[in-house]
């Protein structure tokens, strides 16, 4: 009993991942129903964060209403539409939510604050009529661009990456102006870096011990217990 | 010796709620464990029946989550489009389930304890005056239940001896003997209550419970735990974001060290709990 409890205490201690351990990066598109494309890459610290997170670290303005354990729906995204519509979708196009899968997109089964996102994740908003309205295909590369090394120490840490090239040719007569489109071709240089509009970043942190030893500890104890009073019992 | 009924009932609070608003499995597991180790020293006789019912009922919510929700990221396989089970089966779902069913099967297992623990003529016992009639009828109700059950058994059995045949079809012919045993019973009760004083007056103790140290020591464990769980922050848990829990509380997890207090003092008096009404 003795070693099956030292074993769960090391089995719990190396369940341990050096979170925090490098910054993440998820991308963000969003296609309005001019067809005019923005694009967002946001770093974070997290293992994950959610797609409501990603929208508003990325500075791009929303507003969202909860749907209970679905999540939260977009109401308004970029100042589109103007104004938020009754009951959040109104009677017309509506935010549709897709998250990146492969070389395409799949529709969200859950609202904008209950999906996760990881490294390398992208998620896309479209602002359209009818189900299942993708926004184009855009390479999480020419959003985040190629692996970054790690962040040197001494570095400002940056929670936005100016994204690259963010108007595709998508039929987009007259692309709406927009203050957050309008973001990267105002700083062209490659060291133009934004200032973070999400929380402040924090460096990496070591994992925290003291949950785990907890665990194995009451585990330990518990198990003792229970041999006590299983032998006590016995014939 | 723990034997006061408001001991185990704060208990049996204490428990349902960790079960029921901390759903970490880090949290999960180590309760089941805190209620395994009171269960060794008080279990009873038919306990090993109720945790089968409980692993049977904990089964249920992983069978429906994994067939009727398409959601996660982590398939596990995937199913041509039948209705309502085609798709994605993912072990996010999977998870959710089990989560779900632990909870259940921590609630079985706590009320076995309590049903093992408790008599119910305790119960009626401290009840305060104004429902102590009520009470009694609830508590003679009750018993009634599991007679009546006997009693269609043992006719059944009677029959079967007998040659008769069994099987649904022969169960009007069950009734009548049934409804003659039941209304016989429930005269006899009535004949003992009526021996017994029941409603002539004050009320009488024949046996008036006392607060024993042990007792006083599983109330306040159970307070604690209640009040650490209501209070300290949750980490919760969500299989469809992150299917790997995230660390526990360390606070949340000695609130749930305080539920294995009757298991600690059983040990502690060298005294054989089990059967305690045999």
């Amino acid at each position: 009993m003795g070693g099956a409890a030292a074993a769960a205490l090391i089995a719990a201690l190396l369940f341990v991942r050096p979170a925090h351990a490098a910054m993440h990066h998820a991308a963000l598109v969003i296609q309005h129903a001019s067809g005019s494309v923005i694009t967002r890459c946001v770093a974070f610290a997290e293992d994950q964060i959610t797609g409501l997170q990603l929208v508003e670290r990325s500075g791009v303005q929303y507003e969202a209403q909860g749907f209970g354990s679905m999540g939260s729906a977009m109401c308004q995204l970029d100042r589109e539409p103007s104004a938020v519509p009754p009951g959040c979708f109104g009677s017309g196009p509506y935010w549709q939510y897709f998250h990146r899968q492969g070389a395409g997109w799949q529709t969200s089964a859950l609202g904008a604050s209950a999906s996760g996102l990881h490294d390398g994740d992208m998620d896309g908003w479209r602002y359209a009529v009818g189900k299942n309205q993708p926004p184009g295909v855009v390479a999480f590369a020419s959003v985040c661009g190629a692996p970054a090394p790690p962040p040197a120490a001494s570095a400002t840490q940056v929670a936005i990456v100016p994204s690259q090239a963010t108007r595709l040719p998508i039929a987009t007569p007259a692309p709406r102006p927009s203050l957050e489109a309008l973001l990267p071709s105002a700083s062209p240089s490659p060291d133009a870096v934004l200032t973070s509009t999400g929380p402040p970043t924090q460096p990496p942190k070591p994992a925290a011990m003291a949950p785990w030893l907890a665990l194995g500890t009451m585990a330990i104890l518990l198990l003792t217990l229970g041999a006590i009073n299983l032998r006590r019992r016995g014939p | 010796m723990i034997r006061h009924p408001v001991a185990w009932g704060a208990w049996t609070i204490a428990a349902l709620a960790v079960a029921f608003i901390d759903r970490n499995p880090y949290v999960q597991a180590l309760l089941l464990l805190a209620v395994i180790n009171v269960y060794l020293p008080f279990r009873g006789r038919h306990l090993a029946g109720t945790w089968k019912f409980g692993l049977a009922l904990a089964v249920v919510p992983i069978v429906f989550s994994a067939a009727l929700s398409r959601f996660g990221r982590h398939v596990l396989f995937t199913l041509p489009p039948i209705p309502i089970i085609g798709g994605r089966w993912t072990l996010d779902a999977v998870a959710f389930g089990a989560s779900t069913g632990l909870a259940l099967l921590l609630t079985v297992a706590v009320f076995a304890i309590l049903q093992s623990t408790v008599r119910s003529a305790d119960v009626v016992a401290i009840l305060p005056r104004p429902l102590y009639r009520a009470g009694t009828t609830v508590a003679l109700a009750l018993a009634f239940a599991p007679k009546t059950l006997a009693a269609f058994q043992s006719i059944r059995e009677a029959r079967q001896l007998r040659g008769q045949r069994a099987g649904w079809r022969a169960a009007p012919a069950l009734l009548l003997p049934l409804l003659l045993t039941t209304l016989e019973r429930a005269l006899q009760y009535g004949e003992s209550l009526d021996a017994r004083g029941f409603g002539s007056g004050r009320r009488s103790r024949y046996r008036p419970f006392h607060w024993t140290a042990s007792d006083l020591m599983v109330v306040i464990a159970s307070l604690a735990a209640i009040v650490a769980i209501a209070l300290l922050p949750i980490v919760p848990y969500n299989p469809y974001l992150d299917l790997v829990p995230a660390a526990p509380n360390p606070d949340r997890l000695f609130a749930v060290g305080f539920l294995a207090v009757p298991a600690v003092i059983a040990s502690l008096l060298r005294m054989d709990h089990a059967r305690p009404h045999a």
